[in-house]
């Protein structure tokens, strides 16, 4: 395996990638963001921990990863409890793997009119992740997109009450839930106007919307409408928008692109064909290689036919595609494996050749015995 | 006066159309007209039950109505329960249920024990974050024929496959099957780290302990 640094070294730069496929112009490559989250961690040697309470570290980390394998999106972004925690929920915090929910802000449903919408300046690790975005844009931002990630309004309220309180207030007490998403949504757009005013994106995360979940009907009642605020805020202020949903998402894509967004990433137990044929010609789709099963169990060969896989499928989507995994992998994922993602989307180069594309399956199969 | 069938019908209406306050008065009526617990079980909460499953595999339900209708369930038993006969409660096969270590994601694990305590098996829950010990030490302690592990966080995926070591060091391996499922967990996953099955939801949780338990001899089940 070349030395990544070697490899991303005549590329070009992120931004300057993105610029010219904005204006139809050649490129070396896709983009690709396999999605290395709280792994950076890993390449840059550090404790997880670190990211709770410094900065430096976590913008450090972020940068660290980016450098050693170029890929084309940088993000803050640790875990779905930042927003809850700054509302006054409780989160464990282990020494060197992702936080949890220890315990939500409110038992009673009756207490949701004390809970207030949070102040990124103030609460939690809010100032924390905004003091490593700033670190973040002053160091790469002039190469590649810097975002920063925030938890989407209908998700965060499960972590308010609680989730599985909450889920049952969707039947029980329709009223309740809205209160909660309202006082999120607050939240998410507070934090968004700081990300904003720091130079950096807002992506959205909404995993409690996914299918798997809940049914399109709930989305569409208690999620949507919040999302869609929140979506336009940020639209407003001259920012596109990317989303991700966790676990199955297909009734609810064309909801997902009738709000506007930039781009959709899917998880892999959606299909990447059947996103691009219902929501492909609106948005630019990101995705889907199994984080789980493939780029943390596999093998480099499984990452790179995975790869693949996703580019035959939909290289020819109308508003673009992302070779991405699936959702963040695995701390502990192979680095090599990562490597692997990125090094397939050189060698596939652009303009993406069907044909090549075909060789390149094949020649993989038989190196890993499959042909 | 309402016939058993009657009433069987309506116990398990009630917990697939997630009546969870109505259930423990139509349980009672039940009991009160002399009829056998077991039944009302069987024939009425469980079928209800394995109803809501059906509904969830066809999209028609999703976890928020799953959870209501195993609230009636657990309702309907809480009254049916005490008026089991002694031997009516035994010899089941037990089932030793949690969510590894690191993780405190436990709705998916809640559905698979609701389904199999549905399906008649004896479980016993250690709920989440669980220190990986005290799966060996349940198992021991009960005889356990079936070890469930779940994870949500693929953070935590590593902690399944050290179970399964633990039970090797402890010469126990073979007296119980382990399976795991959650989010982040395939069959490839599955097979790497030994585990003696998988399953994708809890439906299909039911079908494999059904499979594994019926057929000792058999090998890698999903």
């Amino acid at each position: 395996m070349a030395n990544a640094n070697m490899n991303s070294l005549n590329e070009m730069k992120p931004l300057e990638r993105a610029a010219a496929m904005a204006k139809g112009e050649t490129i070396d490559r896709l983009p690709c963001n396999p999605n290395v989250a709280n792994g950076v961690a890993r390449v840059y040697g550090c404790r997880i921990s670190e990211f709770n309470s410094d900065a430096k570290t976590l913008a450090a980390a972020q940068i660290a990863s980016y450098r050693h394998f170029g890929y084309d999106s940088v993000r803050i972004f640790t875990d779905l409890f930042t927003w809850c925690e700054a509302m006054g929920s409780q989160v464990y915090f282990p020494d060197d793997a992702t936080a949890d929910l220890a315990k939500p802000a409110i038992s009673d449903i009756k207490d949701i009119g004390k809970l207030e919408p949070a102040d990124p300046y103030k609460d939690g690790r809010l100032p924390v992740h905004l003091e490593a975005m700033k670190y973040l844009i002053d160091e790469v931002g002039h190469e590649v997109g810097c975002s920063g990630g925030v938890v989407g309004p209908f998700t965060n309220s499960f972590f308010l009450l609680g989730v599985d309180e909450t889920l049952k207030l969707i039947s029980k007490n329709p009223e309740a839930v809205h209160a909660l998403c309202r006082v999120s949504l607050q939240t998410c757009k507070n934090f968004a106007e700081a990300v904003i005013n720091a130079g950096l994106t807002p992506t959205i995360s909404e995993p409690m919307s996914s299918c798997t979940v809940v049914s399109p009907k709930t989305f569409r009642e208690f999620s949507a409408p919040y999302l869609q605020e929140l979506v336009d805020f940020i639209k407003s202020r001259g920012k596109g928008v990317i989303m991700h949903i966790c676990g199955k998402t297909n009734h609810i894509w064309t909801d997902i692109a009738a709000m506007g967004v930039n781009g959709f990433s899917i998880d892999n137990v959606a299909s990447l064909t059947d996103c691009k044929h219902a929501i492909g010609h609106q948005v630019r789709i990101l995705g889907n290689i199994d984080p789980g099963g493939i780029v943390y169990c596999g093998t480099p060969w499984d990452v790179r036919l995975g790869t693949l896989q996703g580019i035959a499928e939909c290289y020819d989507s109308p508003k673009g595609y992302t070779p991405m995994s699936g959702c963040s992998l695995p701390v502990e994922t192979p680095l090599a494996n990562i490597q692997a993602m990125m090094d397939t989307v050189r060698d596939v180069g652009y303009p993406v050749r069907p044909e090549k594309l075909d060789v390149m399956i094949a020649d993989c199969k038989k190196q890993m015995g499959m042909l | 006066m309402k016939n058993q069938e009657e009433l069987l019908v309506a116990l398990s209406d009630c917990v697939l159309n997630m009546e969870d306050e109505t259930v423990g008065e139509v349980a009672q009526e039940y009991i009160d007209n002399g009829y056998p617990a077991l039944d009302g079980i069987v024939n009425g909460l469980v079928v209800g039950m394995q109803g809501a499953a059906e509904l969830y595999e066809q999209e028609e339900y999703f976890i928020p109505e799953l959870l209501i209708c195993s609230d009636a369930m657990y309702n309907g038993l809480e009254v049916l329960r005490p008026h089991l006969d002694k031997c009516e409660s035994q010899k089941k096969k037990k089932i030793v249920i949690g969510v590894v270590e690191g993780d405190t994601h436990d709705i998916g694990k809640n559905l698979v024990r609701i389904m199999l305590e549905a399906a008649g098996y004896e479980m016993y829950d250690l709920g989440r974050d669980v220190v990986l010990q005290r799966f060996i030490d349940k198992t021991k302690e009960i005889d356990a024929d079936i070890i469930a592990m779940s994870t949500l966080m693929s953070t935590t995926m590593p902690a399944m496959g050290k179970v399964i070591e633990m039970l090797e060091a402890e010469g126990i391996r073979d007296r119980v099957k382990v399976i795991i499922g959650g989010a982040p967990i395939s069959l490839a996953f599955a097979q790497k780290i030994g585990a003696d099955g998988y399953s994708a939801s809890a439906v299909e949780a039911v079908k494999l302990v059904d499979r594994l338990l019926a057929t000792e001899t058999s090998k890698f089940e999903a």
